[in-house]
């Protein structure tokens, strides 16, 4: 199996309902599934929710794990552990996947963007470089995708400036300087130029996709992002995550989930056809997922009228592309999705199953500037990576 | 006097006047002895001959180490102008009692005792605040440092209710083992394990209030923080009264590199425990020493990178910019007001891309290598290439009077903005020369070294 040569990494944020999304339950009765619906899909045996008609189309393309889990129900430590692998506390505050991974790659990538890129915002409730420092840190672009043009502010220079004038306000800049030797501050200019000189801002130019393709995706911050991310794949960026805020649904839950799903089905559904068409798919794994679940049983008493609560003890992912199989469904739920029948999957499974897909041994050591002893994983408890969909 | 944002806004007729006030600074440079080098001159606009720093370096200095900002213009040039022999240390004295003194230093102290609500340290909010308070009082009281450290080891009580009582609240780590390291960290210099045995009798419960928790010690025959404390005062006292000495010298002077200017620690010791270990005396000292005058051309004195903050607060003082500060973590949600100093954010979990790009630290350890003032290419490429700065520094080249300046004026007067100085010989030719458009002169000198260093 050829290694995968990029990660994106499309973040729910707030933890999605198994049950409208990968795991829907059509025999649990109303008060679970509120009388909607599954559909099958283009995997034989596979079905999902009827909110995903696109997605249902091309499930060839992904798998589904229906039987995540893990013991924190808040959202802080259950981002901090999905996207770590490591539980909370220790006095240690460990990198997100997204910045390992991106470390490990770094040097095969070489090109002028950081090799780890999230789209729009960061998540915010820790730092996802932790203590590899701030030289592994994700460039967070800001901006709006959705727009004519996505300004990455930083990468795409301002409007209104012809390449003459921004070389001739360099010429006066150097000859105001005084000269101070080499510097990081020297170093970095020179570094920074580069990047100004190469084409790395035409990767977010949105603007060079016909329009046909950038309506597919979806006129949305989650759909335009993941055009964006099959522009940095193409680049050759290692891992790019998309934080897509909006699923803590603890009221208005079937309102916001109609909405979030329809957007989150095409810009999935787009991408994962899109990366197939250009060949890119066997070399990107392409995963969804949040931090948790979401309660099976719908609360209809107040405040909650209609809502559900953070569910930890069973929720489901999509993992697509990047040595995974398409098709099949890991793990099971049990009636309600109350909890894992067969197969429980914990972070540290899954993000290790990641890792090695991308030639990163998860048991090997993991180079960091502390000087800490430490595998890129932790000891993976006996649930097993996932081999089954393994390529 | 009073600090006014009039000036950094100012329109040019402020300016001018001021200029009057410095004997015309328009067309005249200022008390630079210095033979001008390549570069513009700028390094004779830094040092005198003698190798120590100009009037106008001086200034900036003093107000970014003590006040953690930029003078204004007019300040600054009031500094300039001044002919008192003791303009130093009157200017060092009124800025130790000034509430910036207190903002700034709270800020740093916050970082070494790890506030922030949210993960790894989870103080919550209405105990971030509360602490952050207690700080600040701390600071601008100039209390003793050994009866804070008391208070901190011996607080028991609600964090919401007790400030002192977040100390032991304040680790990632809530073991023995994990206390003995932020105390010893934060008391002696270094984190060890080896007073675990004075912590093992802290305990937590919660209450049924959201996010209150109750900090007591268990009773029972070991030793207890207090008796902690009373060793600070006793069999390790040296060690204790030398931390914070090595803590301002950090972040004034930075790691000790040979050939660098650098007062005595000795004798800076002598001063903090005679003084009844107090910070603004300690403070004062330094910045009243000889390294302290030295320049950064030659002298040996070492330039440090603004912090983020005070970057940010440098930026939209000068630009009349404001931030857009929201927190959508930890919750409830926070909104600051949008013209908030960053340096004022008292809660760690709170940040913005700006200020995690330029290295403001996590404040998960306390460790002074967390706060990483390093210059990187993103920040530089952000510095040559935002979109938004670019817009921020168009804002101070469309005030109508600024419009109405020539090129002499125009040119000193963003040159005292932005570096508290005004143009050399040497600079006003290059600028003359380049026909280079005001808005971009502003974006080379938010670009130079002197703009983003205290050099």
């Amino acid at each position: 199996m050829k290694p995968a040569k990029s990660v994106i990494e499309i973040w729910l944020w707030g933890g999605p309902c198994q049950l409208e999304t990968f795991d829907p339950k059509p025999a649990a009765g109303v008060d679970y599934n509120n009388g909607l619906k599954a559909i099958p899909t283009a995997a034989k045996g596979m079905e999902i929710h009827e909110w995903l008609p696109k997605l249902a189309e091309c499930a060839d393309l992904f798998s589904v794990i229906r039987s995540m889990t893990h013991p924190h129900f808040g959202h802080e430590t259950a981002t901090y552990l999905m996207q770590t692998g490591r539980n909370p506390g220790g006095g240690t505050t460990y990198p997100a996947i997204g910045a390992m991974i991106s470390m490990m790659k770094a040097k095969e990538y070489g090109g002028d963007l950081p090799p780890f890129v999230i789209l729009t915002q960061g998540k915010g409730r820790f730092s996802e470089v932790g203590f590899l420092g701030e030289k592994w840190a994700p460039l967070v672009t800001g901006g709006n995708p959705v727009g004519q043009d996505f300004v990455v502010d930083g990468i795409v220079p301002p409007g209104g400036l012809t390449q003459k004038q921004i070389s001739e306000r360099f010429d006066v800049l150097e000859s105001l300087e005084a000269p101070s030797g080499q510097d990081d501050f020297a170093a970095a200019g020179a570094a920074a130029r580069k990047v100004m000189s190469g084409n790395a801002a035409k990767t977010f130019a949105l603007s060079l996709e016909p329009e046909s393709v950038r309506r597919r995706y979806g006129r949305t911050r989650i759909g335009q992002s993941c055009l964006a991310a099959r522009r940095l794949v193409e680049y050759g960026v290692p891992y790019i995550t998309i934080n897509v805020p909006g699923w803590d649904s603890h009221k208005r839950h079937f309102e916001t989930m109609k909405r979030a799903t329809a957007d989150m089905d095409q810009a999935v559904s787009a991408l994962l056809e899109d990366l197939k068409a250009k060949n890119l798919l066997d070399g990107t794994v392409v995963w969804v997922s949040g931090e948790f679940g979401r309660t099976p049983r719908i609360q209809r008493e107040a405040p909650w009228n209609g809502g559900r609560n953070h569910w930890c003890k069973c929720f489901s992912a999509l993992i697509a592309g990047g040595g995974f199989r398409g098709g099949c469904v890991v793990g099971r739920s049990n009636d309600t999705t109350d909890a894992v029948a067969e197969r429980p999957v914990s972070p540290v499974d899954f993000l290790g199953s990641i890792c090695e897909v991308c030639g990163i041994d998860p048991d090997g050591p993991l180079p960091n500037p502390r000087g800490l002893k430490l595998n890129v994983m932790p000891e993976a408890p006996a649930s097993g990576r996932l081999r089954e969909i393994y390529a | 006097m009073n600090v006014s944002r009039r000036v950094f806004l100012g329109d040019g007729a402020a300016f001018s006047a001021l200029c009057a006030l410095a004997g015309g600074c328009a067309s005249q440079n200022v008390s630079q002895k210095g033979t001008a080098a390549a570069g513009g001159g700028a390094a004779s606009a830094l040092e005198n001959a003698d190798g120590t720093a100009t009037d106008s370096v001086m200034a900036r200095r003093l107000y970014l180490d003590i006040c953690g900002r930029i003078p204004t213009v007019e300040e600054s040039l009031l500094y300039v102008k001044s002919s008192d022999p003791a303009k130093r240390e009157h200017l060092v004295d009124r800025l130790l009692d000034s509430p910036g003194f207190a903002d700034y230093w709270s800020m740093r102290y916050c970082d070494i005792l790890r506030v922030k609500s949210e993960f790894p340290i989870n103080l919550w909010p209405n105990a971030v605040y509360v602490y952050h308070r207690r700080i600040r009082e701390f600071i601008a009281g100039d209390e003793r440092w050994d009866a804070f450290a008391a208070a901190l080891l011996g607080a028991q009580g609600s964090n919401f209710r007790v400030p002192e009582a977040n100390f032991l609240r304040a680790s990632a780590k809530r073991t023995p083992e994990g206390l003995s390291e932020v105390a010893s960290l934060t008391f002696l210099g270094k984190a060890t394990e080896e007073f675990a045995d004075f912590f093992r009798r802290v305990s937590y419960k919660g209450t049924r209030e959201w996010k209150e928790e109750i900090v007591w010690v268990e009773p029972g025959d070991g030793p207890s923080p207090s008796d902690f404390a009373r060793l600070l005062s006793g069999r390790l006292e040296e060690r204790f009264a030398r931390a914070p000495v090595e803590r301002v010298l950090h972040w004034m002077f930075g790691e000790r590199a040979e050939g660098s200017a650098r007062p005595a620690e000795d004798a800076l010791v002598k001063t903090f425990r005679d003084s009844g270990y107090r910070l603004k005396p300690l403070v004062r000292e330094v910045v009243l020493s000889a390294a302290y005058a030295r320049g950064s051309v030659t002298g040996g004195f070492p330039r440090r990178r603004l912090d983020a903050e005070v970057l940010d607060d440098a930026i939209c003082d000068i630009t009349g910019a404001t931030r857009d500060y929201q927190s959508i973590a930890p919750e409830p949600f926070t909104f600051l007001p949008p013209d908030r100093r960053s340096i004022l954010i008292e809660d760690g979990s709170i940040s913005n891309a700006f200020l995690l790009l330029f290295g403001r630290p996590a404040r998960d350890s306390g460790e002074l290598s967390e706060r990483d003032n390093r210059v990187t290419p993103k920040q530089r490429l952000y510095l040559f290439n935002s979109g938004s700065l670019y817009s921020r520094l168009g804002r101070v080249v469309s005030r109508p009077n600024f419009q109405r300046m020539k090129t002499a004026e125009a040119t000193n007067y963003l040159y005292r903005l932005f570096l508290g100085r005004s143009a050399t010989k040497e600079e006003h030719k290059v600028v003359a020369s380049s026909k280079i458009r005001m808005r971009d002169l502003a974006w080379c000198l938010v670009n130079t070294r002197e703009f983003l260093y205290r050099c």
